[in-house]
């Protein structure tokens, strides 16, 4: 008998087949996040993202429109340009030196009259089109030169991610990470949306916001979260938050929404930041984060950094302190949120395996799980119907 | 088949740009209502009788669908139709037109995500301000960029109207004004003195890139700053596809340089074969008229399109061909208001 993770198989989770086939009918065939606006700044600018089994760049035309092709020569497939750079007017494969403009046309076949006797229509061989757009800042490429519009795929739950104007943000360079967790990318995602273990798992990391006053649920395959600050963060916000505001007052509290598949952002008061989950193997996933600030300057941040003191100053702590600790590297005593949420994937990646696993029940702030799972069932059926 | 005509009713008229454009309400009869659905850039065939000769005439409908049906007229210097709107139409006039046409069109989608640059010039406005409306209510996740030239600020038609639009949606509406002959006695001061031309578009490119990046292209004014736009807009790497324009109060590219020569043509109108006898100096829509045929026409210039008709057989010139695109002119479809006779025989089929 198949074993059940709610309503997926546990399998789901472990196994080569299903990771395949999400690789095929999921980030095959959605908007994938590709970066932000800033990292095609300029005419000429390129840079490539894998989106499930597709290889797709983005580069900006003279005209300041970006456009979108499949990465693959038409030659002989080869991937034609590196991860990000910048080029005058033309992109050429390094295998044989053919040569494409950034309307994607065959321009050029070196020895072309010696090598090709017959000729090579080079109208027949311009490089295929992708898409690109820009939804809140963000860069997201799809597979199909004829997608649905951004608006049709994130047009319901944009109400629900927030005041934020990202465009309007800068980044914070030193918060951009990249890292693997050890478990299946669902995991991640199931931890990122499940309300009930926030007061638990992390009960001393993130108690400046009320769990109990969460409100979230879905719109499609998105799912949407937000929550207040709790009563003693809020009573004096202004002063309380650690960075100057992004969002006009009086708009207060935590949105943690996850777009799908695996687009997580944590946007606050103060703060702007993304989340990004790529499956990399069943069980391996990369993270990706980068965070976004108030375009202000250094002394308003300086500012705000001295009045927020009082309340940040004996906030926070360990889950596990003393003996309940392994060693000084411990995530349990790390007091640090991610540091505990990663812990808990695998951990609970590992257990998958164990011919003794069975899956208790589920609680109502667990509710998104399922509804997650839901999702995924769902689009794949969708997808292998078209 | 040749288009009805209904009678439409003057229902308010008002002064524009101190009474150098009138723009006209008319009322559509309830029979006609259906015929009377437009999209944002058409226009409207009227037809005038004034001191008792036929006049035809295109005005641009300057409203978007949904509001009322209304038309701008700038006055053009001995324009007998222009200042006759001008200065003889009253309130409870009836003008005569045929259902809205034209496909410089512009269709609006709920869910259609997209950065429209419209650059227009003078009289121009009036298509894109209807099509700007049409964006701004009906196609809310899209934004849309407005380069508008004129002589000076007294000439800006809708001055008010755009002002009120970029207030109301600051977020996706923004509107830049070029004079090319600024007063010096205004507070008015332009984005630009000049003209639309390519720096000017660089420029406004430049300070408000697409943000949406299914990008739409969108020209509307005198022939001569269509044609300069557009060679930009190309020299900018833009793909034709995305570049929509429509010529407008003065003349596109017109080649008068082949002269005609006297032909028999076999026309073919309402299923019925006429033969018309078409002299040299006369275009095919004029030896039809001439002849006693009605076919369909109304600009005249080779802009709306309302006189197409298929050549069969036979060559002519076409002075001028704007109405038409390249497959159009492939498959044989003419002008007939532009068209003179190359070869002594045509066979000509209206639809």
């Amino acid at each position: 008998m198949t074993r059940m993770y709610h309503r997926l198989p546990v399998e789901a989770y472990t196994s080569k087949d299903w990771f395949d086939e999400e690789q095929r009918l999921i980030f095959s065939r959605t908007w994938r996040f590709a970066g932000l606006a800033e990292d095609v700044p300029e005419p000429g600018h390129y840079i490539s993202v894998q989106a499930g089994l597709n290889n797709i760049f983005i580069v900006m035309g003279r005209d300041r429109r970006l456009r979108a092709f499949h990465n693959i020569c038409r030659h002989r497939g080869t991937q034609l340009i590196r991860a990000v750079g910048k080029t005058q007017k033309a992109l050429t494969c390094p295998y044989h030196d053919w040569t494409y403009d950034l309307e994607g046309n065959l321009i050029s076949v070196p020895d072309e009259a010696r090598e090709f006797p017959n000729g090579v229509d080079k109208k027949c061989f311009g490089l295929k089109p992708a898409s690109v757009d820009i939804w809140r800042g963000m860069l997201f490429v799809h597979p199909d030169p004829d997608p649905p519009s951004l608006a049709e795929w994130f047009g319901a739950v944009d109400p629900y991610l927030g005041p934020h104007k990202p465009e309007e943000l800068v980044e914070y360079p030193d918060s951009a990470s990249s890292y693997e967790i050890r478990a299946n990318w669902k995991i991640v995602v199931e931890n990122y949306i499940d309300v009930y273990h926030l007061s638990h798992l992390h009960s001393n990391t993130l108690y400046m916001y009320d769990h109990a006053k969460a409100e979230y649920g879905w719109e499609g395959p998105h799912y949407h979260f937000w929550e207040p600050p709790a009563p003693d963060y809020a009573e004096d916000l202004e002063n309380n938050l650690p960075f100057p505001r992004v969002i006009p007052k009086p708009h207060s509290g935590a949105w943690v929404p996850m777009l799908f598949p695996g687009i997580g952002i944590g946007a606050s008061e103060e703060s702007w930041n993304l989340f990004i989950i790529t499956p990399l193997a069943p069980d391996l996933t990369r993270i990706q984060n980068r965070s976004k600030l108030a375009n202000v300057s250094g002394w308003e941040f300086q500012k705000q950094q001295w009045s927020s003191w009082g309340f940040w100053k004996g906030f926070g702590g360990p889950k596990y302190e003393g003996d309940d600790t392994i060693d000084e590297n411990d995530p349990m005593a790390s007091g640090d949120f991610t540091a505990e949420d990663v812990y808990a994937c695998e951990q609970q990646q590992k257990s998958l395996y164990s011919p003794y696993l069975e899956i208790g029940p589920s609680a109502v702030g667990e509710s998104p799980i399922t509804n997650h799972q839901q999702a995924i069932l769902d689009f794949m059926k969708a997808q292998e119907a078209s | 088949m040749t288009a009805a005509f209904f009678k439409l009713t003057v229902s308010d008229i008002r002064e524009e740009i101190g009474g150098d454009a009138t723009s006209v309400i008319l009322t559509v009869p309830e029979e006609a209502y259906d015929q009377f659905q437009w999209q944002a850039g058409q226009h409207l065939p009227l037809r005038f009788m004034i001191d008792g000769q036929e006049h035809r005439r295109c005005y641009t409908i300057s409203n978007p669908p949904g509001e009322n049906l209304r038309i701008t007229v700038k006055r053009t210097k001995g324009g007998v139709v222009s200042n006759y709107v001008a200065d003889r139409l009253a309130v409870g006039d009836i003008v005569e037109s045929q259902r809205p046409h034209g496909r410089f069109v512009l269709e609006p989608g709920p869910l259609k995500r997209r950065t429209h640059y419209f650059f227009g010039a003078g009289s121009g406005i009036t298509p894109l301000y209807a099509m700007i409306n049409a964006v701004l209510t009906d196609e809310p996740y899209s934004v849309a960029y407005l380069i508008y030239g004129n002589k000076s600020h007294k000439s800006i038609i809708f001055h008010e109207e755009l002002d009120a639009l970029a207030a109301e949606y600051p977020e996706r509406f923004t509107v830049r004004h070029i004079l090319s002959s600024p007063s010096m006695w205004t507070w008015f001061s332009p984005w630009r003195s000049g003209r639309v031309d390519a720096e000017a578009i660089e420029a406004a490119i430049d300070e408000t890139p697409p943000v949406a990046q299914n990008v739409q292209y969108w020209i509307c004014g005198p022939g001569e700053m269509n044609k300069a736009t557009r060679a930009a807009l190309l020299a900018m790497d833009v793909p034709d596809n995305r570049i929509h324009l429509e010529s407008f109060g003065g003349a596109g590219a017109i080649d008068t340089t082949v002269k005609g020569i006297a032909a028999t043509a076999s026309i073919t109108l309402d299923r019925q074969e006429h033969t018309v006898q078409v002299a040299a100096d006369q275009t095919v829509l004029e030896a039809a008229l001439a002849a006693g045929l009605r076919p369909d026409y109304s600009c005249q210039s080779g802009v709306c399109g309302s006189c197409k008709a298929r050549l069969k057989k036979g060559k002519v010139h076409m002075r001028a061909q704007m109405a038409l695109d390249d497959e159009e002119i492939a498959r044989g479809e003419i002008l007939t208001c532009q068209s003179v006779a190359e070869s002594d025989a045509l066979t000509i089929e209206y639809p």
